[in-house]
């Protein structure tokens, strides 16, 4: 797994630093922050391999379970006529299952819509396979691996602007599991907190400093 | 728009519904709060004339008071949505 280590004022320009070096581009990457000050930010940056699913999972020993619900996805991929690989993602707790192919991008349909769909009709057609509340995952060409990376990187940037002015951010509307994102990656923050306003679908997540009182 | 806004109305029942399966972990949806949701879609009168829409509003309400996991409500909510585009798009 290829990774690189990128120093900058600003978050951007430690990501970038880190891109040149590795020469990817953001799609392809997961990054992690590693120290952020007022004066340097710190960031790894790790190349996401498309290939890692495929060799990962063959090495990994069998999961009936998982095998199981791959297998169905596949076919109910096949019956759409939709013409696409289905893997299971290595060491994913809950099970996710990475659909890779050409032109899917029906398959994710105006923001994610189709794709929650297809996951909603997966968990229901694998549902007896799986123990009380646990569910399985879809991602279709990683679309969600990179919008959860994509509001990770907004949060952060929001927690910085908050730490910086004072003043409380309020995000765009966003999907359930993209301010679920948000809220993991900035509970760990001492100087700022994250809730949610708002009613579906147009739910937004604040960022604002923590009072004293909830350090 | 009619068509708009009853689309709208189920969109919003469809991210209620995924809310509480996605578990944003900011909240806890109750079912009472997804069959409000799917009532305000019910009470649209657009929809009478579009076939297949209300019977499966209809399930996806009886899903919810059942106690029917969240992903069966949301793909019958989804199966609704699918007949209101295609009701639509034949008028």
């Amino acid at each position: 797994m290829r990774s690189a280590e990128g120093r900058g004022r600003t978050l951007d320009e430690a990501v970038d630093a880190a891109l040149i070096e590795l020469g990817e581009t953001r799609r392809n990457v997961d990054v992690k922050v590693v120290r952020e000050a007022p004066d340097e930010t710190v960031v790894e940056v790790v190349v996401i391999d498309p290939s890692a699913p495929a060799s990962e999972a063959s090495a990994a020993p069998a999961n009936g379970k998982a095998e199981t619900v791959r297998a169905l996805l596949e076919g109910l991929l096949k019956h759409m006529g939709v013409r696409a690989t289905v893997q299971v993602r290595a060491g994913s707790d809950p099970i996710t299952l990475d659909v890779s192919g050409r032109d899917l991008g029906a398959l994710i349909g105006w923001r994610g819509e189709t794709l929650r769909a297809l996951q909603s009709v997966t968990n229901v057609m694998v549902g007896k396979h799986l123990n009380e509340g646990e569910r399985v995952i879809v991602d279709v060409e990683r679309y969600r691996q990179r919008r959860e990376h994509t509001v990770r990187e907004i949060a952060l940037r929001a927690a910085r602007q908050v730490k910086m002015t004072g003043d409380a951010i309020t995000l765009d509307a966003m999907q359930a599991f993209e301010r679920r994102a948000i809220h993991l990656a900035l509970e760990g923050d001492p100087e700022v907190m994250s809730s949610s306003i708002g009613e579906e679908p147009e739910r937004r997540v604040v960022v604002g400093p923590r009072k004293p009182s909830e350090q | 728009m009619p068509g708009r806004s009853a689309a709208e109305r189920i969109r919003k029942a469809i991210a209620v519904v995924n809310s509480a399966a996605d578990g944003a972990g900011d909240e806890e949806i109750t079912p009472t709060e997804i069959a409000e949701a799917i009532r305000d879609c019910l009470e649209l009168p657009e929809i009478a004339s579009i076939p297949n829409v209300r019977k499966y509003l209809g399930e996806a309400l009886d899903a919810t008071s059942d106690g029917m996991p969240a992903d069966f409500v949301a793909m019958t909510l989804y199966a609704a949505l699918g007949a209101l585009q295609e009701g639509h798009s034949l008028n």
